[in-house]
């Protein structure tokens, strides 16, 4: 658009030149042949012609300078109560200072496809898909500018900074010693630069009814691991007597008599119900789920690292690392193998295996997958990771990707069809299948589904965890804790979709379900604490709020004027009216893991960012001094005060 | 108790409990006994509105899915638009006017008054000697669905709760969240534009106006029971006032257009050989 816009000025500058010449030729012929009044006439419209008209041109072949719009994309209140929030606040401050700006409301999976893949947004508010805190190499896929180009939650604001950002992405991967200075520096250029904006991080909160199940820990209540380590409640056989209404009910209505084992969660959701797709970004908010459908090599559960599909692993030298398998199966009693790891590691790289003229990497796992250079069978349980070098911490999250049967995903390498017609060569049928009927290795399998209402799992007992043998000569759950041996703890997973938080929350007190796993907003989380029968179980997320910017669309492209942007968000004030308190507010995007973020950036302490200080004061924002901040950055406004943008 | 259910059960109790009082004091006990014998030939000359209907229903129940899904990727998202047009409306009614009486009070009109309003016309027209206006009726309920279908498609919004839950709670659902389960099956959280609860409980009081010389008594309920509901839908803060003008328009439209449609039809109809008699009978009672 730019340079073409750059042409058609050039030549519209020429033309009234051109015109000046052929108007003073018609006016030498019309003094000669024509009367005089009509000459006059004559005179009187070349002049116009050659001056003015020509002057209008210069003016009219300009564009006008018109307020400027923003688009902000956000889920509705009923699927992320907390977004919307975030982007109203944002909204008006936007409006006080002078820019319009208007929320878009979509669901989830259509968010997720319009920010990710299609890359047609100015600003989206949501959340960074790990639902725990995170290793900084995190920040390698959502901010190198190598995947400026690439669909997915690889670098969806099409931001560079070659010289400083990549390459302190680069050495926080090698570095091992220095990586905590490595890592300060790329948090204060994230900071400085705001490619996003981080708001806060949320407290993952859930409500809970322990009747039937304990061990919702204050840890980490959603995660892979939590999930697993729960244990039945003991008192279930006493008090289906007792306090048995309930639960008699349950089984009715289920026409099922072992429902006491079945882990009934609720979901505001409905991705879950209609695609088990590993690696489809808009679909996954932080794959909890499909982590469970999908083994992976290691399991990171806090801070403990467990050696998982991997029976172990082990650093043969800088640039190796030798992985031997348990002795496992796929849910269709495939045994799994060296060749299906080594399959997976290159199909993250290019899920058309070479079909395909360029390659059309993953949506997903994209900075863990690219660590690994290749992959190569030693024998059936081996396999060796070629691993470029990088540090220890960075080779353990290369291990956290979902490792695929290669017999049923070499068979989606093809372009994507609609009734035969390619519509995209960039678009594999591995990155929009549904995965009907998941086949992975994990501790649960899928049983049935019906489109946004709910999903079943069942427990899978061909896993390492249920054959948990420690007296056995060769023990297939070896390496394993405790908490995790013989489990899962229920036979069935129902994850039904609810229509809000608030739904939610009250169906978890009233016993028809034991917990909520989707967000609650702040009108829903106050409710769990009236409520006898249900608890409110928090923990530390990884998944902080941010409004992401467009870097590829003026002014968003323009670093200064997104660090106003950022101070225009009281991220204060926003955790406490949005998030009604259960979140931190945050400046870096590490600071859930607080042991990277250098003093200067961490929110202890403070009121406002340190970086980006608010442009006002608790939540109003000060309209002229922000004007001032977006004056120096070199925007104008007109009498009325609003933002002047051309080409909009 | 499954939410749904519930419900669903305590809707039936109240509009049927409702029902048969409406029907006792509105449409009076000798129409009413009339039908006894009558009912049969007056629901087969209503059969093909009623098909059509029907028709628009299932059509609806099994394309609603197919049709949501185009509109999420082909539909204009205009819940921008809406808000840059009326701007915080529905906030200002909410923060104006929100009690706890009121909230009582259009939560039950937003559930039961609506289900009555709509259902209640078929029972006091059938009670009619002529069938014109229950065949008016139910084709107008028909253009309401499909035309409503049609926008819903093309258009892509979402509600006043759904976007600034900052300022517009969603009282029906922190009324009784239970609402949610019945809403949730019927509705779709993104189309709201226009109201369906608007348009067709403004074609039932245009009936209702358009026949208060039958039903005299009938008239002002309508009106009081149609008014309600259209502010129930922003009070709830459910529905933009956008969506409630435009849910006024389509019922007008409907409401024309059947007239339109079944004149036409009827004419075949006024053959009915008790037509006279019936109406005879109309002044004395």
């Amino acid at each position: 658009m730019g340079p073409y816009r750059r042409i058609v000025r050039q030549r519209a500058r020429r033309a009234p030149q051109k015109r000046y010449t052929s108007a003073q030729i018609n006016n030498g012929r019309m003094n000669g042949h024509v009367s005089r009044r009509e000459t006059l006439a004559g005179i009187g419209l070349a002049t116009l012609s050659a001056g003015c008209l020509g002057r209008t041109r210069n003016i009219a072949g300009r564009d006008g300078a018109s307020q400027l719009t923003l688009q902000i994309d956000a889920a509705p209140a009923d699927r992320d109560p907390n977004a919307i929030r975030v982007a109203r606040h944002l909204a008006e401050n936007l409006d006080a200072v002078g820019i319009d700006a208007r929320i878009n409301t979509l669901n989830q999976t259509d968010l997720w496809r319009k920010v990710l893949i299609n890359q047609n947004f100015d600003m989206y508010v949501g959340q960074f898909p790990e639902s725990e805190p995170f290793d900084p190499d995190a920040m390698y896929a959502f901010t190198h500018s190598q995947f400026v180009a690439e669909a997915g939650w690889q670098n969806p604001f099409g931001f560079t900074d070659v010289n400083g950002v990549d390459e302190q992405l680069d050495r926080q991967r090698r570095v091992e010693a220095e990586r905590s200075e490595v890592v300060a520096e790329l948090q204060r250029s994230l900071c400085e630069l705001q490619p996003f904006t981080v708001v806060a991080f949320p407290d993952p909160l859930t409500a809970v009814h322990e009747e039937r199940f304990e061990g919702w820990t204050n840890r980490q209540p959603l995660s892979a691991g939590a999930l697993l380590s729960l244990d039945r409640a003991v008192t279930t056989g006493k008090a289906a007597d007792d306090d048995g209404a309930g639960t008699d009910e349950n089984a009715t209505v289920d026409g099922k008599t072992d429902d006491d084992a079945t882990l009934r969660l609720l979901t505001t959701d409905g991705q879950i119900t209609e695609n088990w797709n590993p690696i489809a970004a808009e679909y996954r908010r932080d794959g909890t789920f499909t982590s469970l459908l999908y083994d992976q090599l290691a399991l990171v559960d806090g801070e403990e690292a467990i050696p998982w599909l991997a029976l172990e692993w082990d650093r043969v030298d800088d640039r190796t690392l030798a992985i031997t398998l348990r002795d496992a199966r796929w849910h269709d009693d495939d045994p799994v193998t060296a060749a299906d790891v080594a399959f997976t590691y290159e199909f993250l790289h290019d899920t058309s295996m070479g079909s395909v003229e360029t390659a059309v990497p993953t949506p997903r796992f994209r900075g863990r997958s690219s660590v690994v250079q290749s992959a190569t069978v030693v024998d059936e349980r081996t396999v060796e990771l070629s691993i470029d070098n990088v540090n220890d911490a960075v080779a353990l999250r290369a291990l956290q990707v979902p490792i695929l049967p290669e017999h049923i995903w070499s068979d989606r390498t093809g372009v994507a069809t609609i009734a035969g017609f390619e519509f995209d060569a960039e678009t594999t049928e591995a990155v929009v299948s549904n995965n009907e009927d998941p086949v992975g290795s994990g501790p649960i399998r899928f049983v049935d589904a019906s489109a946004e209402e709910s999903v079943v799992f069942e427990r899978n007992p061909d896993h390492f965890l249920v054959r948990a043998n420690s007296d056995a000569e060769t023990d297939p759950a070896a390496g394993i804790p405790d908490r995790f041996r013989g489990k899962p703890a229920f036979d069935r997973l129902r994850i039904e979709v609810s229509p809000s938080d608030i739904a939610a929350v009250d169906a978890v007190s009233e016993g028809l379900a034991d917990a909520t796993v989707s967000n609650l907003g702040p009108d829903a989380a106050p409710r769990i604490g009236r409520e006898a029968d249900a608890r409110l179980v928090t923990g530390h997320s990884g998944g902080f709020y941010h409004v992401g910017y467009n870097a590829r669309r003026a002014p968003l492209s323009n670093p200064h004027f997104r660090a106003v942007l950022a101070s225009l968000i009281d991220k204060k004030t926003v955790v406490d009216e949005a998030f009604d308190g259960y979140a931190e507010p945050a400046a870096s995007p590490l600071a859930g893991s607080s042991e990277w973020v250098p003093t200067d950036l961490a929110w202890e302490g403070r009121d406002t960012d340190p970086i980006h200080p608010f442009a006002g004061e608790s939540g109003t924002v000060d309209a002229e001094h922000a004007r001032d901040l977006l004056r120096e950055a070199g925007y104008r406004f007109d009498d009325d005060g609003q933002l002047l943008a051309r080409g909009e | 108790m499954n939410p749904l259910l519930s419900v669903l059960g305590s809707i039936v109790l109240w509009v049927g409990g409702a029902l048969l009082v409406a029907g006792a004091a509105i449409v009076g006990p000798c129409r009413l006994a009339r039908l006894r014998t009558e009912l049969a030939p007056r629901l087969w000359s209503v059969r093909r509105s009623v098909g059509v209907l029907v028709a628009v229903l299932v059509a609806s129940a099994i394309g609603r899915g197919a049709l949501q899904t185009v509109s999420e990727l082909f539909g204009l998202r205009l819940t921008g638009l809406i808000y840059a047009i009326e701007g915080d409306f529905v906030a200002w009614v909410q923060a104006t006017f929100v009690a706890p009486e009121l909230t009582v009070y259009f939560s039950s009109i937003y559930m039961y008054g609506y289900v009555f309003l709509l259902v209640f016309p078929f029972v006091a027209y059938l009670a009619l000697p002529e069938t014109t206006a229950l065949n008016r009726l139910i084709v107008a309920y028909a253009l309401n669905y499909s035309i409503g279908l049609v926008i819903y498609t093309v258009v892509f919004a979402h509600g006043p709760r759904n976007l600034m839950p900052d300022m517009v709670t969603s009282l029906l659902f922190t009324y009784n969240p239970d609402f949610m389960a019945l809403t949730s099956e019927v509705n779709e959280a993104a189309n709201v534009f226009p109201s369906l609860h608007t348009s067709l409980s403004v074609t039932v009081a245009s009936f209702a106006v358009l026949t208060r010389e039958e039903y005299p008594r009938w008239t002002p309920v309508a009106l009081w029971l149609a008014t309600s509901v259209v502010l129930a839908t922003m009070y709830l803060g459910i529905h933009w006032l956008t969506d409630v003008v435009g849910g006024v328009a389509l019922a007008l439209g409907s409401v024309y257009l059947s007239y339109r449609l079944v004149d036409a039809e009827g004419d075949g109809a006024e053959g009915d050989p008790g037509r006279n008699r019936v109406t005879g009978d109309d002044g004395s009672s």
